[in-house]
């Protein structure tokens, strides 16, 4: 219902200084499809799968011990460890990155707040916790036996991880990915905060044309197009990694 | 007393208060911003009209948008009868037949009001701002002392400005090169020269004041009322009165909801807060400028930026955007603004 709405409202005239809208028109995602937009969108679409990769590979090592760590402690402080940003909000978080991005307490060599770096750094630390916890469930039920074997017939830790560690893992890694990348894709605070208004991603541009345009077609139009992108993006990584899987 | 005749006692006590509890359960309702907006016009308007008129008022709070949404979806059935936004929003409230004509015999505080306060048969204004520049003289080199210095290069990365309505930096720009809002296009050039010069851009009042408090933009495009408030806080901030152009006004309005059934109620609020000594609080609370030219102003506020307080000062140290054409080019305007100014 919400969807239809969303499209119905696409394609009403917008009126410019009026919230009302006139007749059927194809005008808005005419407007929406200009470079300018698809730019915002091809920007998150990076951001997302730069975050999805980077979050996948800081995660893991995390998972891993979290799933193999032998010491029931040690077991309990990562698991504390990773569960503990879920105890604060995003908007908390985010402004603490603020914090630690900006010149407030460190100088950085190089700009890290209101630019791309700032926010990927953002969203990889807001979506590791997901992923680890996705990760560290799939590893978990993975028999230790295998590696174990794998040893046994003489291969190297590096290769028991490469060739029977990771494959078995990969229901765990596609399902992770698949989550961050699609909730990476929406995300709002992060951008709006760390960004400093530089840095766009779509769910910003849909408030922007929304709330401070007052362009409710508009933001309706370039909403649709982004979840259209979003589902084909989606559709295309999930059809790779269950190639992975197999 | 038997049982019954104690019936009969508390059933007529019950009937005996009902007309007060009536009275007491029907509030105005009046829509405004949260936080410190509502909190002061709660306790310099609100209570005191509560006190002198028997009239309960309570408070829906929300952002400037969500509370326009609130109002549309609702305009079978008012939610709201009295609505407090900024100048502009208030064309976007009349255009969508959401605010009705006020009836001027029932304001008589209207009189003593500055003229730029009467902003439409719907909507007038209650207190008055600007938005200037404001910077910390701790972090950046000598004094800024009109708009044309926020083009120096020597502030390369220090500026911050707003997003969310672009409208005032466009019309400055344009100003600067013989414009005005309705030739915006002849300050785009000049716009685009400022662009190196900028470091952030926020969305938000407590954005805004984040960004001149941590140092990130040391020069902002800022809401006069945003400045003092920090420098109450301690932060070394200056507020610039430009010497080339004058600051942006903005004038924040009362409206009444259209299908309220208490306009009668409704008028004498707004009437109320119009007042003479009302206008006083509140420039004092806000560090606003009054809309009603016999409130007298603090003398250190006198000649800040945002607070007039003769028709003079007003013509002087004001520019007014022309509200229509702000409402129908905001879209334009950020679209362009977005494309040349915010892209990297």
């Amino acid at each position: 219902m919400a969807l239809t709405a969303l499209l119905q409202q696409s394609l009403l005239e917008f009126v410019p200084g009026s919230l009302r809208t006139g007749g059927l028109t194809g005008a808005n995602f005419r407007a929406v499809l200009a470079p300018q937009y698809l730019r915002y969108i091809w920007e998150t679409i990076v951001l997302s799968v730069a975050t999805t990769v980077l979050t996948l590979v800081a995660a893991y090592p995390v998972a891993y011990a979290l799933a193999r760590a032998r010491s029931p402690r040690v077991r309990s402080l990562l698991l504390v460890l990773t569960l503990a940003p879920f105890f604060t909000g995003a908007i908390v978080r985010t402004y603490a990155w603020m914090l630690v991005l900006g010149n407030s307490f460190v100088r950085w060599p190089v700009k890290l707040l209101f630019e791309p770096s700032g926010v990927l750094i953002g969203l990889v630390h807001f979506s590791m916790p997901t992923m680890i916890l996705i990760l560290a469930a799939a590893i978990s039920h993975i028999d230790p036996r295998y590696e174990r074997a794998a040893a046994s017939l003489g291969a190297r830790p590096a290769r028991v991880f490469w060739r029977v560690t990771l494959p078995l893992s990969m229901p765990g890694v596609a399902s992770g990915c698949l989550v961050v990348l699609a909730w990476t894709f929406s995300a709002f605070p992060t951008p709006e905060l760390l960004g400093g208004g530089r840095v766009k991603m779509v769910a910003n541009v849909v408030k922007d044309l929304a709330l401070d345009s007052f362009n409710w077609p508009g933001s309706a139009a370039f909403a649709a197009v982004a979840l259209a992108v979003t589902l084909a993006v989606l559709a295309v990584i999930s059809r790779g990694l269950a190639r992975l899987e197999r | 007393m038997t049982v019954r005749s104690m019936a009969c006692w508390f059933i007529v006590v019950a009937l005996a208060l009902i007309p007060a509890v009536a009275v007491a359960a029907d509030p105005i309702v009046v829509s405004i911003w949260g936080g410190n907006w509502k909190d002061t016009v709660e306790k310099i308007v609100a209570k005191p009209f509560t006190a002198k008129t028997g009239i309960p008022v309570e408070f829906e709070v929300g952002g400037t948008l969500d509370r326009l949404a609130k109002a549309r979806v609702s305009k079978a059935a008012p939610l709201v009868d009295v609505t407090f936004t900024t100048t502009h929003v208030g064309r976007l409230y009349i255009s969508d037949g959401l605010y009705q004509k006020l009836d001027m015999s029932k304001l008589p505080n209207a009189k003593e009001l500055a003229k730029e306060a009467f902003r439409s048969d719907s909507h007038i204004g209650v207190w008055a701002y600007v938005y200037t520049i404001a910077y910390r003289p701790d972090l950046i080199q000598g004094d800024i002392t009109k708009w044309a210095d926020l083009w120096d290069p020597k502030f390369k990365g220090k500026i911050g400005l707003p997003d969310f309505d672009p409208s005032h930096i466009i019309t400055i720009s344009a100003l600067l090169e013989g414009g005005d809002e309705v030739n915006w296009q002849k300050g785009q050039e000049r716009l685009k020269r400022l662009k190196p010069n900028v470091a952030a851009f926020y969305s938000t009042d407590a954005r805004s004041q984040d960004l001149l408090k941590t140092g990130e933009a040391p020069v902002e495009v800022m809401l006069s009322i945003n400045g003092f408030h920090l420098m109450d806080q301690g932060v070394k901030v200056k507020l610039v009165n430009p010497t080339d152009k004058p600051g942006i006004v903005g004038i924040d309005t009362m409206g009444i909801m259209a299908g309220t059934k208490k306009a009668d109620a409704a008028h004498q609020l707004v009437n109320f807060a119009l007042g003479k000594d009302i206008q006083e609080q509140l420039v004092a609370a806000f560090k606003a400028g009054p809309t009603n030219l016999g409130a007298k102003v603090p003398d250190d506020l006198r000649g800040q930026p945002g607070v007039f307080t003769s028709p003079q000062e007003w013509k002087e140290r004001a520019y007014i955007m022309n509200d229509e054409v702000r409402a129908k080019n905001l879209a334009p305007w950020k679209e362009w603004f977005n494309a040349n100014i915010v892209a990297r």
